[in-house]
Formats: structure tokens, sequence, C-alpha cells
């Protein structure tokens, strides 16, 4: 009699189950490949626009006789072009992959280190370590950058702690959360930005920072931030996978053997690491880490081990092309990004809103 | 037969209130258990210490013989499996994903899956009947096709004890029955089982057990035929006089000629 009704089970539902698919690994392979090809293909483009045209051929032949060149042109490209454009790559990089882990983190698609406050921390961090300890240095790190990380890990604390009820974190608490937090946060740092404007104490770098600029980095500071950035990449390749399970909710996740609460914290300190080092580098800028995973996820599942990749890699390509948009669409005015972003951002975020609305109940 | 799961003199309390107290009972190897109960009584709190989800304020709980809080948790989780009654996924993971994870106690943070790990996904997936499902979105599915790749999600784990939390609520009648046959084919297949069940109609001819919680007594275990006597069901669900369910009566045989 089982077989009879197991047989049932079979008949009713072969019809239009097994939905036709390409496989899914080489799917992400040629993702992958084809988004390197296509980063490599932007920096060199984002290069050579601005003020002072350079060729592609001029472009390459720089890059590939480093030490050889010595002109005006070479100048340009590697004191100013090459750095900023390596910067916003790995802004990119940093903020969609952040955006990703929160999204992980809280179990929705709503979160981006922009909506939580965590970009918002980490730029206040960043200019109480500029007022305070203008001057501290080690190993190259100076107290703005360590200060950017406290204030990021320290407000993403504080959103994670107000808005999860019972082990999960609704939408509209996430949101109320992060909005509270980050409106107090940006008008603290607009507060310093008064103060310095007053005292006359140091650069405009604070104002810049609130609407998201990417400003040109000194070489040391990009190897700096990269190295961070790179190693919170490394980092966050095994908690792709625990994401995964996390995603199954943390009552599950512990039941086969997560460590569900260290892996959260593990999850807000790489987070906010990589956020810190894109705020140092760019200001706040808003929605990429929004925009991006929710692309590669349209794309390629919601497999974290394989969005991590792609999403960086997204994320590069996106912002390298978003910030020469706005260093060269109102020549030789420039649009900070963080407006950009906000501007293709903030519709997407609302369409997502909109989507998730049955979840607004609590 | 051996007791694979033992509860000994265990209490449980939540924020000062005792949830279950001085419960001990034992699940044999093989056996396929229903727990009943009244509603709040603890039956997913009882099934939660078991799977080491909760820990127990008082009294020990062993698995297979080893004291569960002195294993880790890994490996316990590959002795007992808990499928949860609630159980959200907030992305569009594909069923074949979503079994995968069962695999988490096996797989070191970076080695990825390896053919033992593949097998055992085929395997749950076959045994709870889900393979043809494999490459759709979990949260497209209907609630039968969801409780079962639940089920597919806890076999991946390999366990010895599979702990069911109400697995055939919100189904209709007919994929309650394939549920039912599914139990008793993983029961076949030499899972032990311990199922929360609220529907008792559903227990004869699926379980070889039942054992009833009730307010202020000790675990009782026995047959489905000895339980589930109208004198006992009606204290222990504290039934209102002349309306208690007639268990081992009509309905029971109504049900036996659908099975």
């Amino acid at each position: 009699m089982e077989t009879e009704i197991t047989e049932k089970i079979h008949a009713g539902s072969a019809a239009p189950v097994d939905r036709p698919r390409f496989p899914a690994r080489v799917l992400f392979i040629l993702t992958l490949l084809l988004l390197l090809v296509a980063l490599a293909f932007v920096i060199v483009l984002s290069v050579g626009m601005g003020a002072t045209k350079i060729g592609v051929r001029e472009v390459l032949g720089s890059l590939f006789n480093w030490h050889q060149s010595g002109g005006a042109d070479s100048v340009i490209l590697f004191e100013i072009r090459l750095p900023r454009v390596l910067a916003s790559a790995l802004v990119g990089a940093a903020l969609s992959v952040a955006g990703l882990l929160f999204q992980g983190l809280f179990r929705n698609p709503m979160a981006d280190p922009y909506v939580i406050g965590s970009s918002g921390g980490a730029a206040l961090g960043a200019g109480i370590g500029l007022f305070l300890l203008p001057r501290f240095s080690f190993l190259g790190f100076s107290a703005t950058a360590a200060m950017a990380f406290v204030g990021s890990v320290a407000t993403m604390a504080l959103v994670y702690w107000l808005a999860r009820i019972g082990g999960r974190v609704p939408v509209v608490t996430l949101l109320l959360a992060g909005f509270a937090v980050s409106t107090m946060l940006s008008y603290s740092t607009y507060f310093l930005v008064v103060l310095d404007d007053n005292f006359g104490l140091r650069t405009r770098v604070l104002a810049s920072w609130l609407t998201g600029v990417i400003a040109v980095p000194r070489w040391t500071q990009l190897e700096v931030t990269a190295l961070m950035i790179g190693g919170g990449l490394i980092f966050c390749f095994p908690l792709a996978r625990r994401l995964n399970t996390l995603a199954l909710g943390d009552d599950y996740a512990r039941q086969v053997g997560v460590q569900v609460e260290k892996t959260h914290l593990a999850i807000i300190l790489t987070g906010s690491l990589i956020t810190a080092a894109a705020v140092s580098l760019g200001g706040v800028i808003s929605f990429v880490g929004l925009i991006v995973p929710h692309m590669a996820r349209l794309v390629l599942g919601p497999d974290h081990v394989r969005l991590l990749p792609v999403t960086a890699i997204s994320g590069s390509i996106f912002l390298v092309l978003a910030d020469t948009l706005a260093r060269t669409m109102l020549a030789p005015s420039e649009v900070p990004v963080g407006l950009l972003t906000a501007f293709i951002g903030g519709p997407f975020f609302l369409y997502l809103l909109r989507r998730t609305r049955r979840e607004y109940a609590l | 037969m051996t007791a694979l799961l033992q509860f000994i003199d265990v209490s449980f309390s939540y924020e000062g209130r005792s949830v279950l107290e001085d419960v001990s009972f034992s699940v044999e190897q093989g056996e396929s258990g229903a727990l009943i109960g009244p509603n709040g009584i603890g039956k997913t709190t009882l099934l939660r210490l078991a799977a080491g989800v909760l820990a127990c304020s008082h009294g020990t709980i062993s698995l297979a013989g080893r004291r569960l809080d002195t294993l880790r948790r890994g490996d316990a989780a590959r002795l007992v499996a808990l499928v949860p009654q609630r159980f959200e996924v907030p992305f569009d993971f594909t069923v074949q994903q979503i079994v995968e994870q069962g695999r988490t106690p096996y797989l070191s943070l970076f080695a990825g899956f390896k053919r033992r790990d593949r097998q055992a996904v085929e395997h749950a997936l076959e045994l709870a009947d889900v393979t043809s499902l494999r490459n759709r979105i979990f949260n497209e599915l209907s609630g039968g096709e969801r409780q079962r790749v639940k089920i597919a999600l806890g076999l991946a784990q390999e366990p010895r004890l599979l702990l069911l939390d109400e697995p055939t609520q919100n189904l209709d009648l007919g994929r309650q029955l394939e549920l039912l046959d599914c139990i008793r084919a993983l029961n076949d297949e030499g899972v032990t089982i311990l199922a929360a069940m609220h529907d008792l109609q559903l227990i004869p001819g699926t379980f070889s057990s039942v054992l009833l919680l009730e307010p202020d007594r000790e675990v009782r275990k026995g047959h489905p035929q000895e339980i589930l006597q109208s004198h006992i069901l009606e204290r222990a669900f504290d039934c209102p006089p002349r309306r208690h369910p007639k268990l081992v009566g009509e309905n029971q045989i109504a049900l036996e000629k659908i099975l």
C-alpha cells in the first residue's frame, strides 16, 4: 500500500518540477571570468578618462613599463588617476561584501552598511580620531583608521541589539533602528564639521566624508587599506558557508553545531573592518552594499560561497564606473560619488522595500 | 534493545518559569514514538532539549549512552536531528541547497563537499521522496512538500534519532497520509523517530509507542492501544465530560480504511 502512495507522490509531482537550468557551477565560473575581464577593462578605460584624455594604448604602455615612464601623462596616471581608480575598486568591493555579510547576518535583504549605520559610525569614529589624535600613527595606521573601525563595530553592535526581537530581525525594526542611529551619527559628524570650520582646525575632509567622495589616496594609504580589505575578504570565505547555514535560522544553525554567537561576532567584526577601510578612502557612500549583492543574487541564487567573489568583483566594477561618471559628467567640477549612488540606490531601495512589504508586520 | 535517548529527572525552566519538571523516559533504538500532551505542556521544549539546542536546568539527558552535555555540538548533531515546526528561509534557496546544509556537522570550515556528503544528501532526498523537487525554490513549495524537504534536511545529518515537531500540522488529509508513509518508511530503514503529534488519530498504525506528557504527572509511555484510551486522554487533556475524543472507536476504523 505504501508503494502505491509513493508512486502517487511521484506521479503527482513529476509534471512541472525540474525546471531546466544552466549548470550552476558552469554559470558561476563563467560569470567570474567575465567579471574579471570586465573589471580590467573598466579600470583601463577609467584611468584614461578625465580632463587630460589618455588613450588605451598609452595607458597599457605605461602600466606595463612601470619604471620607464616619466612624462606628464604618466605622473597624472600614477599619482592621480590610478590611485583613485584602485581606491574606488577597493571601496566598491568592500561595501558590497559588507552588504552581503550584513544581509546574511540579519537574514534580511534590506541590510547595507549605509542603511544600518555602519558607514556612519565609521565616519564619526574617523572624524573623532582626526580631531583628538591627529598625529597618532602606528605601523602606518593612523588613529583615524582605528577609530573608524571602532565606530563601525560599535554602531553595528547597537543596531544588532536594537533590531533583534526573539532571534529574528524584522525589516521594520532593522530599518527604524538603522535610520535613527544613522541620523544621530551623521549629525554628530556634521557637528564636527562645524567645529572644524569654527576653529579652523584641519582639512575639509570631514565634509567630503559625509557626502562620499573618493579622494586621491597616497600609495601607502592605498596599500594599507588594500591589506585590510584583502584580509577581511579572505576571512569572509569560511564565514560565507556559515551564512548559508545561518540563513535557515539561528536555532537550526545551533542544532547542527554552528557556534551562532561567535559567528555573528566574527561577521560583525569582519564587516565593520572592511566598512571602516572603505569609509577611510571614500566616506559614506550609500546603497552600494544593497544594489550589488541583490543583482548578484538574481543571477547566481543565494549561495553565499559563490556570491562572495562575484559580489566583490561586481562591486569594484560598479563603483569604478560610478566614480568615473562622478568626476567626468560635470567636469571640471566634480559630483560626489555618494550623491550618484544615492540617486541610483534610493529608488532601488524603495523598490525592494515595496517587494518585501508583506514582512512589515512584527 | 538499548535506550538511544534517555531522560532522567530532567527539569527545564525559562525566565524563572518551570516548563518541564522531573521528566524521565527513554526511547529505544528502532522505536517510533509519538509525543503527545496538552498545548503548552512543553513538547517542543522536550524535543529541543533532546536535540541539545537547549540545556536542561536539572537532570541528565543521554544519547546513545553518552551524556548530551559532554558531547560537542557537532558530534551530537551526527546522532540526533531536529526537524523544527517553524522554518523560515529569507532567500530563494533551492531544495538541494537547503538539504546540503544538513551536512554542516561533517564539514570543516574550509573543506568542501566530499563524495560521502553528496551520497548522504542524495540518500536523504530519496528517503524523504523529494529528489524530483531538488531544483525547485523552497519558498515556492506547498506545505506538504516543504515538510518533506525539512525531513530530508534532518536526514542529511545521518542521525540515529530523528525528532519531528508536529510534522503533520497544517497539512490536508492526503498530505498527512503521505507524511505518515514517509515516517513509516524511515522507521523501516532503521531511523529511530520521536515526533510531537497534535492529531491523535494519526498515531495508530504509524507509531510503535506513545509518550504522554501530563501536568504534574510522570511521563506515561506505552503501546498506542494502551495510551489512546478515553479515560486516560480525558484526564490528560482536561476534556469536558462526554465530549472526549473517540480514539479507539469509529474514527480510527475510518482512518484505517483509508490507510
